[in-house]
């Protein structure tokens, strides 16, 4: 029973990781993209651009990190 | 090499350890009081060293044509002034220059030691690195929001009088969770995270890699298994080089922006 339990609990870890990372994985998908429009459409405002996509993306980030974090602990 | 040991290289595809923490935990080299100093520390300071190493020797003279060292410091320098410094915090930027500064550099060196040969682990893979510099921005947006906004910078976290009344209590309760105990926790936990999975990728894939490669007179053509693994590890290495940059320059950006919401908090 405990063996189990054990064996069960690192792979619950690695499916909530995976659910996990969906959420970032579209966000950062939605900043990125959004900044390449940006960027294609006003290719003076780059440097702007591309500082305020890295702080979209590493906010977005810290939950799939959070996440990951969490799965080596469990 | 920490896995060789325990590596059943005729069954197993790829050599994991028992243990996670094996690979970031360095035994007691010696002891001064009561600290114990190991690896990590002595590594630490290694990382300290070289910042001051590189500013000194950089920016020893003034010169008309700076040497191609004097220009690269120079221009990373310039990088933390004007792309951090000057268009995130504006015209208060000058007084935690140094702060950024410091800070930008000490990551950069101790994100690189992931790739750096013979070193090979970055310091700030261990919690209590990230974890003791994101406190120490804590403190000093704390102190700056309070210290300009006086106790307006609490009620008003509580208390957004930009959103609907209705909502205020919920809005107020994220913002003041989020500001006063998420900010240095995620900003810790984002560095760490990234430098340990990093830290883990390398030496599973390389680790892997040369231990099935020096088993093939044991073991065969079973042992060719390394060479994928060494490939994706080489692939990993460079992007674990931009890893290091983009997390020491996310670190510093963010502590700068946590500043300048802490001086400029109307909006």
């Amino acid at each position: 029973m405990e063996g189990n339990i054990e064996a069960l609990s690192g792979a619950l870890a690695l499916i909530g990781y995976g659910l996990g990372a969906i959420g970032p994985g579209i966000g950062i998908g939605i900043v990125a993209g959004n900044a390449i429009t940006a960027m294609a459409r006003q290719p003076e405002m780059q440097g702007t651009i591309r500082t305020t996509m890295f702080l979209g993306i590493a906010f977005t980030e810290a939950l799939a990190l959070i996440g990951f974090v969490l799965f080596f602990i469990a | 090499m920490i896995l060789a040991a325990e590596c059943d290289v005729a069954n197993e595809v790829i050599c994991v350890p028992e243990n996670v923490s094996d690979l970031f935990e360095f035994p007691t080299i010696f002891t001064i009081g009561q600290f114990e100093i190991s690896r990590t520390e002595i590594l630490m300071f290694l990382a300290a060293f070289i910042v001051v190493a590189i500013l000194y020797f950089g920016l020893r003279q003034q010169r008309l044509v700076p040497t191609k060292f004097g220009a690269s410091v120079e221009g990373l320098l310039g990088f933390v002034r004007d792309d951090v410094g000057r268009d995130v915090i504006g015209s208060e930027s000058r007084k935690y220059l140094p702060y950024l500064t410091a800070m930008f550099f000490f990551l950069l060196v101790g994100n690189l030691f992931e790739v750096t040969p013979l070193i090979n682990f970055p310091i700030t893979s261990r919690m209590a690195i990230p974890f003791f510099l994101a406190l120490v921005t804590y403190f000093i947006f704390m102190i700056v929001g309070f210290s300009k906004n006086k106790f307006r910078f609490l009620i008003d976290t509580a208390w957004p009088k930009t959103v609907p009344v209705g909502l205020r209590p919920l809005v107020g309760l994220i913002e003041l969770v989020s500001v006063f105990f998420l900010r240095p926790l995620t900003l810790a936990v984002r560095l760490f995270a990234n430098m340990m999975a990093g830290h883990l990728m390398l030496t599973l894939l390389l680790g892997s890699a040369v231990i099935f490669l020096a088993a093939i007179p044991e073991i065969g053509a079973r042992g060719l298994i390394g060479l994928p693994w060494l490939a994706f590890g080489m692939f990993i290495f460079l992007f674990e080089i931009v890893v290091s940059v983009l997390q020491a320059y996310i670190f510093t950006l963010l502590t700068a922006v946590y500043i300048e919401s802490s001086i400029h908090f109307e909006h």
